[in-house]
């Protein structure tokens, strides 16, 4: 009888789990337009450098072992929060671009479709870079790969840019502190 | 009220289903069966296996035996049908977006995988309760299995679209939705039968199973018949305009 109780729990919450994510969906849809003030801009040049392999590089020759792994650490989990932040503004952006298919211009739905595809890339390798970056933490000796969020995040950018331009030409979306 | 044979039980069994054969009408009708040809199957299948499941129990001649043997026919087709089902939801969720698409058939893939290795461990564990009637135990520790796999493939379906939040189409939506709360509901009472909970009340098991999949064919009608609101596309106000600096900026980023 413990294993029935067992899964009538495990249903129990995948079924809570369900009509929450159910009820969110409806949400979400009610409160798109106040999409926008979710982005959070990102000091690209400032998350470049910290996954700038030739600064760890100098680190390592300049700190005692002891030092560079406390100070890698630090890098890493300063490199985590904006690799979250990323990922969740291209998470805002998918649901952006979606919204924008349905719309007569084939043009918009087409910057939109571009849009949502390179988002959803880049928070596919957002969740990449966080589990590698979760293993650097352990390893913090072991190299990391942000690369593919950084270009991600680029193209993301310009995809944006573009459904921007494409919607108001005036007004169009920012997702950087330069 | 709440008895084997009483009214309602009568009107929980054979509603749904024939609700379902209207709900496969209108939507071969409406050409809905090009774009769901599985859950169209599926709910000619299901109405047709409970009509014959239901004949069989209230007619005086179907010995037991017979009728649990028929069970047993049936749900293995069914829990192929719906695995099938299952597929045809992801593809509707996955095929428009390239950049994840692989990453979700993967991901489903070892999902399903695990999914049955646990389903097997569960069953492995659930004990034979009436071991003159063990036809009946195992049909419940069958689905008992079937409905780990699947509840567990369905929340990964709808986990994984929330993640990437994946706009679900209306009608695959609904389908998901109705599949989902069905097969919750369905591994709980399943899975207490199988390990030989509630004996004597089982019927009241039954009712709900019934009740609970009534609601859910009522969730694929709304889905998949009534018009849905088509949201107003509103453009968004954009914040200030930092284009230029910004295309540039990255353009040369990218470059290095």
């Amino acid at each position: 009888m413990t294993l029935a109780i067992v899964i009538v729990i495990a249903a129990f919450l995948s079924l809570v789990l369900i009509l929450r994510i159910a009820v969110s969906r409806s949400l979400q849809i009610s409160a798109s337009a106040n999409l926008l003030t979710q982005i959070q801009p990102i000091d690209v040049e400032a998350f470049r450098n910290l996954v700038n392999a030739t600064e760890d590089d100098y680190l390592r020759r300049r700190l005692s072992a002891s030092h560079f792994r406390e100070v890698r650490r630090a890098r890493l989990r300063a490199t985590s929060a904006y690799v979250r932040v990323a990922g969740r503004n291209a998470a805002v952006l998918v649901h952006l671009g979606e919204s924008a298919l349905s719309t007569g211009d084939p043009r918009i739905a087409d910057a939109a479709r571009i849009l949502v595809n390179d988002a959803l890339t880049l928070r596919r390798n957002a969740t990449f870079v966080l589990i590698r970056i979760h293993i650097a933490l352990a390893w913090p000796n072991a190299g990391l790969a942000a690369a593919p969020v950084i270009d991600g995040y680029g193209r993301l950018s310009s995809s944006a840019m573009l459904l921007g331009r494409l919607q108001n030409p005036a007004t169009p979306i920012r997702l950087a502190v330069l | 009220m709440l008895q084997a044979h009483s009214l309602l039980w009568h009107y929980l069994w054979l509603a749904p289903h024939v609700l379902q054969v209207a709900l496969a009408i209108l939507l071969w009708q409406r050409g809905l069966h090009k774009l769901f040809p599985v859950f169209v199957a599926y709910t000619i299948f299901e109405a047709i296996e409970e009509f014959t499941l239901y004949g069989m129990d209230v007619l005086p001649w179907v010995t037991v035996d017979t009728f649990w043997r028929t069970f047993w026919v049936g749900l293995i087709i069914e829990g192929l049908v719906r695995f099938v089902l299952i597929g045809e939801l992801c593809l509707h969720l996955l095929r428009p977006w390239p950049a994840v698409a692989n990453l979700g058939n993967r991901l489903i893939s070892f999902t399903g995988s695990v999914l049955v290795l646990l389903a097997t461990l569960a069953a492995a564990y659930a004990p034979i309760d009436n071991p003159q009637y063990s036809l009946i135990s195992r049909a419940h520790i069958l689905q008992q299995t079937l409905y780990i796999v699947q509840c567990g493939l369905v929340l990964f379906l709808f986990l994984f679209a929330a993640y990437f939040r994946l706009a679900w189409n209306n009608r695959t939506f609904g389908i998901a939705l109705g599949l989902g709360i069905v097969s919750c509901e369905h591994l709980a009472t399943w899975a207490v039968m199988a390990n030989g909970g509630l004996i004597d009340k089982r019927y009241l098991l039954d009712f709900l199973n019934m009740a609970t999949y009534h609601v859910c064919v009522l969730v694929w009608f709304y889905y998949l018949l009534v018009p849905q609101k088509t949201r107003t596309k509103s453009v968004v106000p954009l914040p200030e305009h930092n284009l230029e600096i910004w295309n540039r900026e990255l353009e040369r980023l990218l470059q290095q």
